[in-house]
């Protein structure tokens, strides 16, 4: 018989969007590497995983990847990539002055005059390692671990407003609906744990994330693979703690009555959506003590506490970073820190210098955690918010606008080259000039790690072949190891 | 008429004898082995594999050819026939599918689009065949196709069945029995209502003896408000409905009269066309009601975004973009998002169809009007009535007060104030501070964009005027403030702190010098208030509204406002501002007035601003000016001849000529009290025609900063014609064209939509797109037949609701066999009956309606169920949102009715797979995950619902644990349970009880809503015992087939 559709893939979309979310099947802690290479759009692709409607089964990217896992740190609200990576004497020798008029053809500022007096950077740069990388004086401890990460200083983007930006930087799209880049990865990789969720975020800092949950989202992919928000505080995830007067002994007798009941139904009509609910109710069940396990920091050593400035108990940045290496350490594929801080229209010098305080040594710990770890290689972890920030001042002296044309992200790990500075801006830090990389070719290069051509990581929607990249998107062969 | 196949008739399978036709009828083209089927499947194969490249869309098109239309593809060409019909060895495409040199093979091998061997001899065998054309089916106006015969006759109940049957046959699948009774009525109720039946409505069907008792029964339920409440949310889902503006600030919004306007239409059951009509133009339609103009919200639930750095222009393109894209899933059931930036590479849409289109929806203000519950909208009725009543009788005392107002209007128009010389300012527009600003042509200023609640806005204005001794500040209406402004706070006002002015010479700004203003004068000045606790800045000082002296007295706490109480407060106002003594430069002035608008509240992330709107400044050099008592509204009045005036115009003249007059104080008071009772009312988002038209250009790129040539209104070439004349307003046009009879995919992707609502996927699975690109339908003929049949009746959807639960297709049980788990595991082929998880609204919904905790009531605004505070707030919120949890009935109203932020979705809902209005969906996925146990498990409402359900089984679910467990077991799934399902409960229930015996006060917190007021339990009966009944209940609402429609 023929199916109305014959195409294998479609079938696979089908099932993960229609049939059985199947957050695991038993056994399936399968590594990367012990799966056998086939080819995610290969004829029987669905075959690797056993389950045609199991969309969360573990699979093989096109390729051998270098990573498996990613942690990106959002610094959401744009940090200044002048006073942090981006070294400009000449903006210094030109504080005051205006901006040559050409520089502006075509210029969209957010709230200047895009006509306003240049600022000189508002901190010293030293170079750091063997490498000789250029970092600020704000980022002490980033400075250590120079030779482990690889600086992008030619990042450009099309928005320069928050919400159209971290929408862009996350989804590859300005126009909300589109899947996030953990969504894609979880659709292309599937989960290698399931006693958590395989995309998890967290939120820290001033605000939350401008554009709420639409940034770690599915858009038009299954819900199944949207990122689940955890938190530092109370229940990491919503719904986790018992209600109240329920114990544990409790919980374990009344899942366990569900799951017979459901059992017993099963057997009557045979619908094998029941067993996946049955299985949900397990995990569920071994969530609620995994979960707050997990999130126990104090179980770690002082040094490794101290290491990244985190305390037990006390949520924050660094308590989220310590977070991320143990959630990688479980298996979960990506981790998405938020920390909306970043976003200094004025009091430039000394908010800069707290949020380097609140997330500088995190940030480093983080990698050099990952490296002793041994889960550097396999994670990559990337660094950076929507856009950078205007050459030109805000306000009397002390604030700088949305700037889209040139900012700095970082990298490390997986598969990434340390050490490296790749591309520059120009000499004012307007625009990127050398080595330009835009969002999508960032986007580009994280699926090439994580094994995907990202021409062909495609989700049909609509009747398109929808990529992370849209119809952009070239791999920055430069900045791979 | 009532057509012979509703639902009343039981349709006889021996009408088919005789009847024509098969499914896939034979083309008369040049083959006959060739059906319509295949041929379908051999253009997808062509859309899929080749369109990109040589299909509709020019610029991106290779070799020149283009296989998406027949003459092309048959033309003769240098390098040969692409496809020569009959000769598959002389057509190219043939040859170069066929090649394996890598340079010549088509899809060439970067393309990443290979074609497997089935299609490769598909598309040979097609052009042997002959090669017979077809155009895309969902492009071509569906016609009723003939019912088929099947053989076993048994199987069919109404034409759906038929076709349904048929294709069964083919493929040699077996169907199931129908399902029993029990499984049958839950179906029922949680398709057409959304809710489970109570244990006594299934008794009650499962013992009706009459033949039609399933059509009786689902007539019943189609009267219910529950249905519309129901069947409206598919429709959200499609128009992105939300609560709030989307965005970074997200702030809430006044849209719920919109989903009231859509439930109340399903509930009348308004036509599908009309449904469509009104929503795209209900303003435009002769006499357009409020309700019509309401119905526009559907495009207005578009995302907002007023964060600071924005410009405004920027994202009313975008939520043109999103409208356009709603418009094609929703309605049209196309893809045309594409178009935007190029023309369509499967579908024959042109990039300047996209923008004719786009221009039909773009002469619009972006308005809000105010809207009353049903409750406040009669209160409205009454006092207005009441006031009219008043003026009749003061007319009816004043026999001459035609004479008498007559005198006064032309007094009015010889006033001081109506003669003084005012030059109007055209200011530099202030930059600073986020809001943004527009000079419209008569040189008032519009206020747009991000709205801080705190700020002085600065307007500096050159003039040559060599005297200045006033200044006047207009305040104006505009659609596109909130009630039509003046202001832009939520009332659509605002409150002045102070107007402060400095003068300079020409040409000489460094010489600014401050004005002194002695004296300042409205036409409202309102009695001194405490501030609106809307605007509450948390600073505890106390703050005041007033009089016009309160602009000007240098107290940053006092604010003139123009608020004169709801229901006639939106309207222009003006203030005069005098100089101690007039500025004097030989060569001009530099006029700079600060608007300081300080009386907004703390939250700069909600609305709380409390801001101008629309205003205009103007000097004059009269230092006896005055602002003009006779408000803007008369005035406007008075200046059209008398014989001219309309009736609204002569009752506005008299309403303020009244005010005047010293004899009518007391039935002035009278009705002054009256206005005191006017409801504040709510506001609705929608569409307002602009009177000078907005051009629209085609972007390039869909970028709106590099717009090309104008393109005129009009709508795609390639489906139906647009009947409607040039007369007719574009956008209504536009709204009559999707609505047509014709239109060939407005019918079939609607009863797509409500089949994929029933059986869990559509008949074509992509129901968002039945373009070129789309899933071939499994039942081809049968949804043209559904698309005609819906059309033919009225485009009712209690017809199409009728029609399909009378089939035994959707009547089948829905335990799937071996076989057709493993020969048809999706279902698409209708062996069986639906079996699928219910939506995430019903999932809540069950819990509320089987523990009795549901609140029935209709309507209104939106609810703040239970959900935990801190995803409110930084930084897991952008900005602090107020969710005011109800702790009333509210509490526990249906899920349709949960306030829908969309950066912070209801963790319930979206745990369930409900979309978060972003965009528009007509698919929503369906997952299975912890997640979602963890909410049914442990979530506020759940648990409650556990402890309802518990104490209602306690006290009326019988005498002992066997009876109590069945009470509670059908309550969640309607059926009886069997015995070890009881025994499993009862288990449970004792066990549970057990571990808690003897501390009473562990077991009402686990047992009772209120711990503190334990409720009253039947004699024999302790705590204990109550606490057992919930882990029952909980255990029952979390049953796989609790929150699955079997």
């Amino acid at each position: 018989m023929n199916t109305p559709s014959n195409d294998r893939d479609r079938m696979r979309q089908e099932a993960a969007r229609s049939v059985s979310r199947r957050w695991f099947m038993q056994d399936c802690g399968v590594g990367l590497g012990a799966v056998a290479l086939k080819s995610l759009l290969a004829e029987n692709a669905t075959a690797a995983s056993g389950n045609p409607a199991d969309p969360l089964a573990p699979r093989m990217p096109h390729f051998p990847p270098k990573a498996k896992n990613v942690i990106f740190l959002f610094m959401a609200g744009a940090p200044s990539h002048l006073e942090l990576f981006d070294n400009k004497p000449q903006l210094a020798k030109y504080d005051g002055q205006l901006p040559p008029p050409d520089l502006l053809k075509g210029y969209r500022a957010a709230f200047i005059n895009p006509n306003s007096k240049l600022l000189g950077p508002k901190f010293k740069f030293a170079r750091h390692g063997q490498s000789g990388q250029e970092i600020s004086e704000l980022l002490p401890h980033l400075a250590r671990i120079a030779d482990d990460i690889a600086i992008v200083r030619s990042m450009t983007t099309d928005a320069f407003n928050h919400a159209p930006g971290q929408i862009l930087m996350n989804t590859g799209s300005q126009q909300f609906g589109r899947p996030s880049m953990g969504s894609w990865a979880l659709y292309g990789l599937g989960a290698e744990t399931r006693d958590l969720p395989g995309f998890i975020v967290f939120s820290s800092g001033k605000k939350g994330p401008s554009g709420g949950n639409s940034n770690w989202g599915s858009g038009f992919l299954p819900t199944v693979y949207s990122g689940v928000q955890f938190r530092g505080a109370g229940d990491p995830v919503l719904y986790l703690s018992n209600p109240e007067g329920i114990d544990e002994q409790e919980q374990g007798r009344s899942i366990a009555a569900i799951n017979r009941l459901n059992r017993m139904r099963y057997e009557s009509v045979g619908d094998p959506e029941i067993n996946a609910r049955i299985s949900a109710f397990e995990m569920a069940f071994r969530m609620q003590s995994s979960a707050p396990e997990l999130m126990d920091i104090s179980q770690e050593p002082k040094h490794i506490l101290d290491m990244y400035g985190a305390e037990p108990g006390k949520p924050s940045f660094a308590a989220n970073c310590l977070l991320a290496r143990r959630m990688i350490e479980r298996g979960v594929r990506c981790v998405q820190l938020f920390h909306e801080a970043w976003d200094q229209h004025g009091n430039l010098v000394n908010d800069l210098k707290a949020n380097c305080r609140d997330t500088d040594q995190a940030c480093a710990a983080l990698v050099s955690d990952l490296k002793q770890h041994g889960l550097l290689d396999e994670t990559l972890v990337i660094w950076g918010g929507e856009f950078g920030r205007t050459p030109m001042v805000q306000g009397g002296s002390d604030g700088r606008d949305h700037h889209p044309n040139a900012f700095t992200m970082w990298m490390a790990g997986g598969g990434i080259k340390p050490g490296l500075t790749l591309g520059a801006s120009d000499e004012l830090g307007f625009n990127a000039v050398e080595d330009k990389v835009h969002v999508h070719d960032l986007h580009a290069t994280i699926l090439h790690l994580l094994g995907f051509d990202h021409l062909k990581l495609t989700f049909r929607f609509q009747g398109r072949d929808y990529r992370l990249t849209d119809v952009h998107g070239n791999v920055v062969k430069k900045l791979l190891a | 008429m009532k057509n012979p196949l509703s639902s009343r008739t039981v349709f006889v399978p021996i009408l088919f004898a005789g009847i024509a036709g098969s499914c896939s009828a034979p083309l008369q083209a040049e083959s006959g082995v060739f059906d319509r089927d295949k041929v379908q499947q051999v253009r997808t194969i062509l859309s899929n594999k080749c369109f990109s490249c040589h299909g509709p869309d020019e610029t991106n098109r290779k070799a020149k050819l283009r296989l998406d239309a027949k003459a092309d593809a048959f033309a003769e060409r240098d390098s040969g026939t692409a496809i020569v019909p009959g000769k598959p060895e002389e057509s190219l495409v043939v040859e170069r599918i066929l090649t394996t040199e890598p340079t010549e093979q088509m899809p060439p091998p970067k393309a990443n689009k290979p074609l497997t061997d089935h299609e490769k001899t598909l598309i040979r065998e097609w052009i042997a065949a002959g090669a017979p054309w077809a155009e895309h089916w969902a492009f071509v106006t569906p016609k009723k196709p003939a019912v088929p015969d099947v053989k076993d006759r048994k199987a069919v109940r109404n034409p759906i069945d038929a076709f349904v049957q048929a294709r069964l046959e083919r493929d040699g699948l077996k169907s199931n029995a129908p399902a029993d009774r029990t499984m049958l009525v839950r179906r029922l109720y949680l398709d057409l209502l959304g809710l489970p039946p109570t244990p006594e409505e299934v008794d009650a069907f499962v013992a009706d003896p009459a033949a039609e008792a399933t059509e009786k029964l689902v007539d019943r339920l189609l009267e219910s408000t529950h249905y519309a409440e129901k069947w409206a949310q598919m429709w959200l889902d499609a128009a992105r409905y939300a609560d709030s503006d989307g965005y970074e600030k997200d702030k809430g919004r006044q849209v719920w009269a919109w989903r009231d306007w859509v439930v109340g239409a399903f509930e009348r059951d308004l036509p599908y066309d009309r449904f469509l009509i009104e929503q795209i133009a209900g303003d435009l339609l002769p006499g357009a009601t409020s309700d019509q103009k309401v119905a526009t919200g559907f495009l207005r639930n578009s995302m907002i975004n007023e964060e600071g750095g924005i410009d405004p222009e920027q994202f009313r393109m975008e939520a043109m973009f999103d409208r356009m894209d709603a418009v094609g899933k929703s309605m049209l059931g196309l893809t045309i998002q594409c178009a935007q930036c190029h023309t369509h590479k499967y579908d024959p849409i042109t990039q300047e169809d996209y923008y004719r289109v786009f221009a039909s929806l773009n002469n619009c203000h972006e308005a809000s009007i105010p809207v009353y519950t049903p409750e406040d909208e009669k209160k409205r009725a009454d006092l207005l009535l009441r006031i009219r009543e008043i003026e009749e009788r003061i007319r009816e005392l004043t026999p001459n007060w035609a004479e008498r107002m007559s005198a006064w209007e032309k007094a009015a128009a010889d006033r001081p104030e109506a003669k003084t010389a005012w030059e109007i300012l055209r200011p530099e527009l202030d930059t600073s501070g986020g809001q943004k600003h527009y000079l419209l042509e008569d040189g008032s200023i519009l206020a747009a964009g991000y709205a801080p609640t705190k700020h002085v806005t600065e307007f500096a204005a050159t003039t040559d005027a060599k005297k200045i001794s006033a200044v006047r500040l207009e305040l104006l209406n505009d659609p596109n403030l909130p009630l039509g402004g003046p202001g832009r706070s939520i009332y659509g006002l605002f409150g002045l702190s102070e107007f402060i002015v400095t003068v300079a010479p020409k040409g000489k700004p460094g010489e600014a010098k401050p004005v002194r203003i002695v004296r300042a004068s409205a036409d409202a000045n309102p009695p001194v208030k405490p501030l609106d606790p809307a605007f509450d800045d948390r600073s505890g000082k106390s703050r005041v509204t007033g009089p016009i002296s309160f602009a000007i007295d240098d107290k940053p706490e006092t604010a003139w406002t123009t608020d004169l109480g709801p229901g006639r407060s939106n309207v222009p106002r003006q203030a005069v501002f005098v100089f101690d003594k007039p500025v004097e430069f030989p060569d001009g002035a530099i006029v700079t007035v600060r608007l300081n608008q300080s009386h907004g509240g703390w939250n700069s992330d909600d609305n709380q601003n409390n801001n101008l709107g629309r205003f205009r400044l103007s000097i004059t050099p009269d230092p006896a000016a005055t602002a003009d008592p006779v408000p803007a509204r008369v005035r406007e009045a008075i200046a059209v001849e008398p014989a001219k005036r309309s009736e609204g115009q002569n009752a506005t003249i008299f309403s303020h000529f009244r005010t005047l007059q010293p004899d009518f104080v007391e039935l002035n008071r009278r009705i002054e009290s009256a206005w005191t009772e006017h409801p504040q009312g709510s506001s609705q988002l929608v569409l307002a025609n602009r009177e000078a038209p907005r051009m629209t250009h085609r972007l390039e790129r869909g970028d709106f900063l590099k717009p090309k040539e104008t393109v005129a209104p009009g709508v795609p070439g390639f489906l139906n014609r647009s009947r409607a004349g040039d007369d007719v307003d574009p956008r209504l046009r536009f709204a009559l064209w999707i609505a047509d009879r014709d239109a060939p995919t407005t019918a079939r992707s609607i009863v797509n939509r409500v089949w994929q609502s029933y059986f869990g996927t559509g008949l074509v699975a992509t129901s968002e797109d039945l373009g070129s690109q789309s899933e071939p339908p499994s039942h081809p003929e049968l949804l043209d037949w559904l698309a005609v049949d819906f059309m033919d009746n009225g485009w009712s959807f209690k017809h199409l609701h009728r029609m399909i639960t009378s089939s035994a297709t959707y009547r089948r049980s829905s335990a799937p066999t071996a076989d057709q788990l493993q020969r048809d595991p999706f279902n698409r082929l209708l062996a069986r009956g639906p079996r699928v998880r219910v939506d995430a609204e019903a999932v809540r919904d069950i819990a509320l309606a089987a523990s009795g905790l549901l609140n029935p009531a209709v309507g209104g605004p939106s609810v703040f169920p239970p959900a935990p505070a801190f995803l409110f707030q930084p930084p897991v919120s952008y900005g602090p949102k107020v969710w005011p949890e109800d702790k009333g009935p509210n509490r526990y109203r249906r899920s349709l009715y949960t306030f829908r932020f969309r950066s912070i979705p209801y963790p319930v809902l979206q745990t369930f797979d409900a979309p978060n209005g972003d965009f528009s969906c007509v698919r929503r996925s369906r997952s299975n995950t912890p997640m979602q146990a963890l909410v049914t498990l442990n979530e506020t409402t759940f648990v409650e619902a556990a402890k309802a359900l518990a104490l209602k089984t306690a006290t009326e679910g019988g005498t002992d644990d066997s009876a109590r467990a069945t009470f509670a077991f059908r309550r969640c799934l309607a059926r009886k349970p069997t015995a070890e399902e009881v025994a499993e409960l009862v288990r449970l229930k004792t066990e549970s009880a057990r571990s808690l015996q003897g501390d009473s006060a562990r077991a009402w917190k686990l047992a009772a809503l209120d711990p503190a007021k334990p409720p009253q339990l039947p004699a024999e009966m302790t705590a204990a015992d109550l606490a057992g009944w919930v882990a029952v209940s909980r255990v029952l609402l979390n049953l796989d087939e609790t929150i699955t429609k079997e």
